[in-house]
């Protein structure tokens, strides 16, 4: 547990000097706008100080006090059974706005935008099929049904709209 | 006299038909929302926060704020009633309020084979809880808004000062973690335009950080996407006990019966609960500890607790929901949340153009009184709607994993983007909802957080604007009687981890824990 509690309370500082050293200007004299004013960076230069001091506490009282023997995970299942989790959701919100950049007048797209909707019916039909072990007209199912339901429900329902695909901005599909 | 007349204008605002179907709607996806063991009240009412900023702008037939805010409301007392029923069924506490619940509930349920009696008791004495903290919040609401409505910036700064010293004395986690997340929450708040001079400040460059961290992808990240990943962890490891859900005429009047034997119990843990709930950063999850230990502390049976004394369901159930209301007490009077849960809330009001805070009862009178009467209606709809549909709640529990936890981050994520109709808030979110992951597990609060990051723009204009009133002079804060008290009570309340490390050093009772190194 120790070297975990000691890295975060070092990451923690280490944002709260990036956001002291951002704030330096706190310190300018003519940093307000009134007569008693400190100023916008006093504030957020404290605030991250604050913070700083508090990690480093936390920090050396970890490494000074006796600590919990076992780690932060209960095992290895436990940390895939995380992963599991966490990568098809990273992949998931990268598919909704595809992966594309611009440099100069010339645009690169590696993978297309595929919106809201078809990026939701893959990944929910993905993790029946590969979690769920479903039966695959059950996942080609849930690969169909849960866009048209979320996009009744929300887009037409409560007329939110949610990211469209390149198939959508060539006129193929409603969504 | 004037607040029964206010009250009852609120229940004829709540009593129209949208606002009636949409508390309808909301309770019934609160008490989903409870029996999920994924999803929180927090989470729930920050990812469907979204849909509140529909339902204000009128996109239902006569929707308005009132019935937003009743929306949001009513997810919050369906969760706090619908966690209750997996700990006591499935020995899994659907909300962290329901914890306690395992001590006795599921013993009760289980042992004793009385899953009825235990379930019944549970709604009862919520529904009691509940119902005394509304009427408190009713008479104590008005007096303190019009007393709030006289403040200044120093009394107002001390007062959020006073909250924050709240969730770091009386937090249950290390205090300097509680600074940390309170700090971090303050400096999140600050990034963006400065609201005063309109400075940049903390976006690095970046242009899309110029309108600031929401507080809605934070939080739905934070509470939602993290608590779902701890919950992935723990699928592994659970073993789920399954008691049947059948809950009968007869257990409803047995556990009637049996609030009549506690009754004193119950009504003073529900006031306890009321006082204790609106302390900031609390809630209900303190409070049905406390509600817990109490029951135990004054019973005649001290021994058949954990073996499912009824007491042992019926005290913390109690405090718990009337701190549950008791903390919109102060988002309502004051403008400071008084769980994570009212801090979505608050949130929300902003969102809609209102501000939260005494001038809110002067202006929207029909908000105010409408959201009061509907915590009348909405937990007596959740108490009958509890007893009525307990198995259709408990086969919740049986949605495969597979389906249940992909869809709560689709919902997620409809949620964060919808509201500025920004990737970059999805993405705020999926981060967020690892670093809520990995704060949970090293047991960093995240109620500071929050609070700090729904109350930091307010902190910091109130600072500044009595530092310009003062000529820059801090002992500007201490020229009014109140601002001294406040400011004292929160160096008070900040002083309480110290005090009790020293005094737990002088009696030698830092022993070393089994299973520990150095």
């Amino acid at each position: 547990m120790r070297p975990y509690q000691v890295a975060t309370a070092a990451a923690i500082a280490l944002i709260a000097a990036v956001a002291m050293f951002d704030s330096l200007a706190a310190f300018n004299p003519s940093a307000g706008t009134a007569p008693g004013d400190v100023g916008a960076r006093w504030y957020p230069f404290w605030a991250a100080a604050i913070m700083g001091i508090a990690a480093l506490v936390v920090a050396f009282r970890v490494l000074t006090t006796p600590q919990a023997v076992e780690g932060v995970f209960a095992g290895r299942a436990s940390i895939f059974s995380v992963l599991k989790l966490a990568i098809p959701m990273f992949a998931y919100a990268t598919l909704i706005g595809g992966i594309r950049w611009r440099d100069g007048d010339i645009n690169y797209t590696v993978i297309p935008p595929l919106g809201f909707y078809i990026a939701t019916g893959l990944y929910m039909g993905g993790f029946a099929w590969w979690l769920g072990r479903y039966k695959i007209w059950w996942v080609a199912m849930i690969l169909v049904a849960f866009p048209l339901v979320i996009f009744a429900a929300f887009e037409l329902g409560f007329r939110v709209s949610l990211p469209k695909s390149f198939l959508y901005e060539q006129g193929a599909l409603p969504f | 006299m004037e607040i029964f007349g206010q009250l009852a204008g609120g229940f004829a605002t709540a009593l129209q038909p949208i606002n009636m179907l949409m508390l309808f709607v909301a309770i019934v996806l609160g008490l989903v929302i409870g029996v999920l063991p994924g999803l929180g009240g927090t989470s729930g009412v920050a990812i469907l926060l979204p849909i509140s900023l529909f339902i204000k702008n009128g996109a239902l037939p006569g929707s308005n704020e009132v019935t937003a805010i009743i929306f949001l409301a009513g997810i919050y007392w369906g969760a706090l009633f619908g966690g209750v029923i997996t700990s006591i069924l499935f020995n899994i506490p659907g909300e962290p309020w329901a914890v306690v619940l395992l001590f006795d509930g599921f013993p009760l349920a289980k042992k004793l084979r009385r899953p009825g009696l235990a379930l019944a008791s549970s709604f009862v004495s919520s529904f009691v809880g509940a119902l005394v903290a509304t009427v408190l919040f009713t008479f104590f609401a008005l007096p303190v808004a019009e007393r709030a409505l006289q403040f200044g910036p120093a009394e107002l700064f001390a007062v959020f000062v006073l909250s924050f010293a709240t969730l770091i004395g009386l937090g249950a986690e290390a205090p300097m973690k509680s600074v940390a997340m309170l700090a971090l929450g303050l400096l999140l708040a600050a990034v963006g335009f400065d609201t005063i001079t309109g400075e940049q400040r903390l976006n690095f460059g970046l242009v899309p950080l110029l309108s600031g961290i929401g507080f809605v992808p934070v939080t739905i990240g934070l509470f939602g996407i993290g608590e779902i990943l701890a919950s992935a962890e723990e699928q592994g490891i659970g073993y789920v006990e399954q008691i049947s859900a059948r809950l009968g005429l007869r257990d409803v009047r047995e556990a009637f019966v049996e609030l009549g034997k506690r009754i004193r119990l119950v009504l003073s843990n529900s006031i306890i609960g009321f006082f204790f709930g609106v302390l900031p950063g609390h809630g209900a999850t303190a409070a049905s500890f406390l509600g817990y230990g109490l029951a135990r502390q004054y019973s005649k049976n001290k021994e058949n607790f954990g073996k499912g004394e009824i007491s042992g369901i019926m005290g913390p159930q109690s405090a718990a929901d009337a701190a549950g209301v008791a903390s919109l007490v102060p988002m309502i009077t004051l403008g400071i949340p008084g769980s994570p849960t009212s801090a979505v809330m608050m949130a929300g009001l902003f969102i809609w153009g209102l501000t939260p805070g005494p001038v809110l009862f002067i202006q929207h009178q029909d908000f105010v009184w409408g959201l009061i009467a509907s915590i009348y209606l909405g937990h007596l709809m959740t108490f009958i709607l509890c007893l009525l549909a307990v198995p259709l709640l408990a086969m919740i529990m049986r949605v495969p994993y597979a389906i249940i936890t992909p869809f709560i981050i689709v919902i997620s994520i409809i949620g964060s983007y919808s509201l500025n109709n920004s990737m970059l808030d999805v993405f705020i979110t999926v981060v967020f909802g690892l670093i809520g992951y990995w704060l949970r597990k090293l047991k960093y609060p995240l109620a500071p957080l929050v609070v700090a990051l729904v109350l930091g723009d307010s902190t910091e204009r109130e600072l500044r604007k009595a530092l310009i009133a003062g000529h820059g002079s801090p002992l500007y804060f201490f020229n009014s009687p109140l601002s001294t008290i406040l400011m004292l009570g929160a160096l008070v309340l900040v002083l309480i981890p110290l005090v009790r490390t020293i005094r737990a050093r002088r009696r030698g009772a830092v022993a070393r824990p089994a299973g520990v190194a150095h």
